[in-house]
């Protein structure tokens, strides 16, 4: 049961940066044993308010209190003393440590002068059994599965008994499965007092686990809710952006056209026998559990993978694409998955960003004119109304949801035939979701394809025509839309699974 | 807030004020010794061999990478031009053939670095670690460890021409300099450069050939470095074993102290100019005013320490974390 007192309390805290007023006089309050929600758009300012908490940021005005102490002076140092434990998306261990070292870091027990590993493995095997994670302590973090290290992470946190933990986007890289232990963890902490402070653009997952939601929005409070109060999620988004969910998955009727790209019977490393289609004008969509494949086929089709056969037909015409350059070429598009990772130049300016792959049009004789590349970065980026201060400006300065639509300046400024988008809004708030989904409707209608990858089925029900189940490796199915429903998908997704049990799970 | 062009232009800015500044404290310490125009003409053309490896150095450590072999490339295209050329060798090619294959044996060391660190996933560091060593004892084997004399009288002259009063060799530098600045900005060579610099994976999957991007910045990094051995033999009027041994370290210093980032995507060729000018300066002006030569060294050494330094230190100040507090604690 929450406790009456708060434990922690921040109050008409205001934070500027060059550009943007992050937060505005905003106040919030957690006590121990409370699950808190905090949800709001992408530059709603979540992040800011949790590194002003834990002290990575410092507060331009407004107080902090802890436990009854005022903190003045915080930092992530002063913050970690006093109890506060964030598990960010970035996951903080370290790779070439063992788990149990990465669990004893700083304070590994010793005998004598020397470490005492028989102790140091042995407690950390009890603890993961205590939780419920099967997880070898003898092995070094970068042989885990990121979900696997994820979850050290979080575990990570819960050994140092933790008087607050802020667990932010905990469940972007998580199976279910995993999710469910995740959330038995926070009933533990629950239970033991801990206040919880749980960041998702997954809502559903806020309403499963939450006691009470705060809604942040362009910087400022707009109510905290009790989670009963508010019932679902539908309720939730107007809050956060003034859209009901239907509104956002609005699609506008194009006409279906010819066939772009044909794929038949290709087989590669994690995948075979693969055949599908895209034609003018549609979306067509691509449903998989995690490692099913998706992803693979998506890269092979693009030539970053090697296929081992298969057919890959564009615009009626068979190609043999070895690299993405030739894809490329043929008018394929491809916008990966991890975003930091293989999406943006983090060091470069939002028109580099936009313009490299774009500099071909604006060359005269192997000479680029600036003039035309900044016109046709500065169309596009307008175009998808992204909120920057400059074309100037590092991309690193942006948000995550900005630094998306940069990505997709690039590609519509590129204007491939088949544009294959790959979890495009993962970690993105609703009101840019809702904007790319709008942009799908411009792609199509001017006689474009669009193949959408997503884990996230109402979302891919909403803006697909047709989806086109993976299980395995393989193609389960292809869906129309009329007989789309998330347990015909889910069940079809898990076809070629041996194990029963997981689909019970998942369902 | 400041664009990234303006602060991309306010790091360069800062290096030139730096410089001005140099130059008039050394032109009133020196009673106008210093500015004349014979030595700044001096100091640039002392600046010029540096300056050419430092410009292929640049695009290297754009890359993320690093190359140590540079100053063996120097002593190889030197040497090897000297025994084509050389009167008293056995080849008395021309002084064009002589060019051509002290280049082309230059750029296949280049070629061989980019196989063995795209190719072989040996770290950069490593890779042109060996190669430095290994092309350095094909120098002394080919030359028994001797000066090769007898070279091209037009090549021995060519270091004493001067064109509107600036040297030959300062010429070949500031030439070389303009064109590939104008390369980085302005072609795709250049454009792919910063890309793979940035982010290797997010430039494959736009279509960069990394491979051949790699293997061309290599080649061309080597070829910086064959001419600036060329640039080094026709002052030296021969072939020398040991020419150009402890070059890579004052091109690395150059375009670190011109404030590029040894994690990539981040220097410019007019940066790492003004830095090799930086570095020649404090020798020049150091001899000038009697300094004695081992001070001089302490002195530059501390010097690549605080440009990075400062540079993080601005940086920080932004943020407000890191050496700040080191500060305000002090």
């Amino acid at each position: 049961m929450p406790e009456e007192r708060a434990i922690l309390e921040v109050e008409k805290v205001c934070k500027s940066f060059p550009a943007v007023k992050a937060l505005d006089n905003v106040s919030f309050s957690v006590k121990g044993g409370e699950v808190r929600g905090l949800v709001g758009e992408n530059g709603a300012g979540k992040s800011t308010l949790i590194k002003i908490i834990t002290g990575a940021y410092t507060k331009d005005s407004g107080s902090m209190q802890f436990d009854g102490r005022e903190v003045n002076k915080n930092s992530p140092l002063v913050s970690k003393a006093l109890g506060i434990y964030a598990v960010y998306q970035d996951v903080m261990v370290t790779p070439d440590l063992t788990v149990a070292e990465n669990f004893f870091l700083g304070h590994q027990p010793l005998i004598g002068p020397f470490i005492n590993w028989g102790k140091m493995y042995r407690e950390s095997e009890e603890f993961l059994d205590e939780i419920g994670l099967e997880i070898d302590v003898h092995k070094n973090i970068k042989e885990l599965s990121i979900a696997e290290s994820e979850m050290i992470a979080i575990c990570k946190a819960l050994w140092q008994k933790p008087k607050l933990v802020i667990f932010d986007e905990p469940t972007a890289v998580l199976t279910r499965s995993e999710t469910k232990i995740l959330f038995r963890i926070i009933e533990d902490l629950k239970r033991q007092g801990t206040a919880v402070v749980y960041i998702s653009h997954n809502l559903e997952e806020v309403f499963e686990i939450c006691d009470t939601v705060t809604v942040l929005k362009d910087g400022a409070t707009v109510g905290t809710y009790p989670v009963q109060e508010l019932e679902n999620v539908d309720k939730l988004i107007p809050l956060m952006v003034g859209r009901s969910i239907e509104e956002m998955y609005h699609k506008k009727e194009t006409k279906v056209g010819a066939e772009l790209l044909r794929v038949e019977n290709l087989s590669g490393k994690r995948f075979k026998d693969i055949s599908f289609n895209v034609r003018a004008g549609e979306v067509v969509g691509m449903f998989g559990l995690m490692g099913a494949g998706r992803t693979e086929i998506a890269r092979a089709v693009f030539g970053v993978d090697h296929l081992d056969e298969g057919k890959i037909i564009v615009n009626g015409e068979q190609s043999y694409i070895k690299k993405p350059k030739d894809a490329l070429d043929k008018g394929i598009g491809y916008l990966p998955e991890d975003r930091r990772k293989q999406g943006i130049f983090l060091q470069q300016d939002i028109d580099f960003n936009v313009n490299v792959i774009n500099f071909d049009k604006v060359m005269r004789a192997g000479v680029i004119s600036y003039g035309k590349a900044h016109a046709q970065a500065q169309d596009y980026v307008d175009k998808l109304s992204i909120k920057i201060g400059s074309m100037y400006q590092p991309i690193s300065q942006l948000s995550g949801g900005n630094q998306q639509k940069v990505i997709i300046a690039r590609w519509l400024c590129k204007n491939p035939d088949v544009l294959i988008f790959d979890e495009p809004t993962v970690g993105i708030d609703v009101g840019t979701k809702s904007e790319i989904y709008r942009l799908f409707g411009d792609i199509l209608s001017s006689g474009k394809g669009i193949i959408m990858i997503s884990s996230y089925l109402p979302e891919l029900m909403g803006v697909s025509d047709r989806i086109y189940v993976i299980s395995n490796g393989r193609v389960a199915a292809e869906v129309q839309k009329e007989d789309f429903s998330e347990e015909h998908l889910l069940t079809l997704a898990m076809k070629n699974l041996v194990s029963k049990e997981k689909i019970k799970e998942a369902v | 807030m400041a664009g990234k062009r303006q602060r991309k232009a306010l790091a360069e800015r800062n290096l030139l004020i730096i410089l001005v500044v140099m130059w008039v404290f050394l032109a009133i310490a020196t009673k106008g010794n210093f500015s004349s125009f014979a030595n700044i003409t001096n100091l640039i053309r002392q600046s010029s061999i540096n300056g050419v490896v430092a410009i292929g150095m640049t695009l290297i450590i754009i890359t993320g990478g690093i190359d140590l072999s540079v100053g063996s490339i120097v002593g190889l295209s030197g040497m090897v031009y000297a025994i084509m050329t050389s009167t008293r060798g056995e080849f008395k090619l021309s002084s064009f053939w002589g060019i051509l294959i002290a280049l082309a044996i230059g750029a296949l060391v280049g070629l061989v670095n980019a196989i063995a660190i795209h190719d072989g996933k040996v770290p950069a560091f490593i890779a042109t670690l060996g190669m430095m060593t290994l092309v350095r004892g094909v120098v002394m084997y080919v030359s028994s460890g001797r000066m090769v004399t007898g070279v091209p009288t037009e090549y021995r002259q060519f270091a004493v021409q001067e064109f509107l009063g600036i040297p030959a060799l300062a010429w070949t530098w500031i030439i070389l300099a303009a064109f590939m600045m104008l390369v980085l900005k302005y072609t795709k060579f250049g454009r792919n450069l910063y890309a793979i610099g940035s982010n290797e994976e997010a430039a494959r999957l736009s279509g960069i050939n990394i491979r051949l991007n790699i293997y061309s910045f290599y080649i061309v990094a080597a070829i910086f470095s064959g001419i600036a051995g060329l640039m080094l033999g026709t002052r030296m009027a021969a072939g020398v074993p040991t020419g150009g041994q402890g070059y890579e370290l004052d091109a690395i210093a150059s375009v670190v102290i011109g404030g590029a980032s040894l994690s990539g995507g981040v220097g410019t060729v007019l940066g790492t100019a003004l830095g090799a000018l930086i570095i020649q300066t404090i020798r020049n002006g150091g001899n000038l005013l009697g300094v004695d030569p081992f001070i001089m060294q302490i002195f530059i050494g501390a010097i690549i320490i605080l440009a990075v330094f400062f540079d993080q230190f601005i940086k920080s100040r932004k943020k407000g974390e890191g050496l700040k507090k080191l500060f305000k604690r002090a």
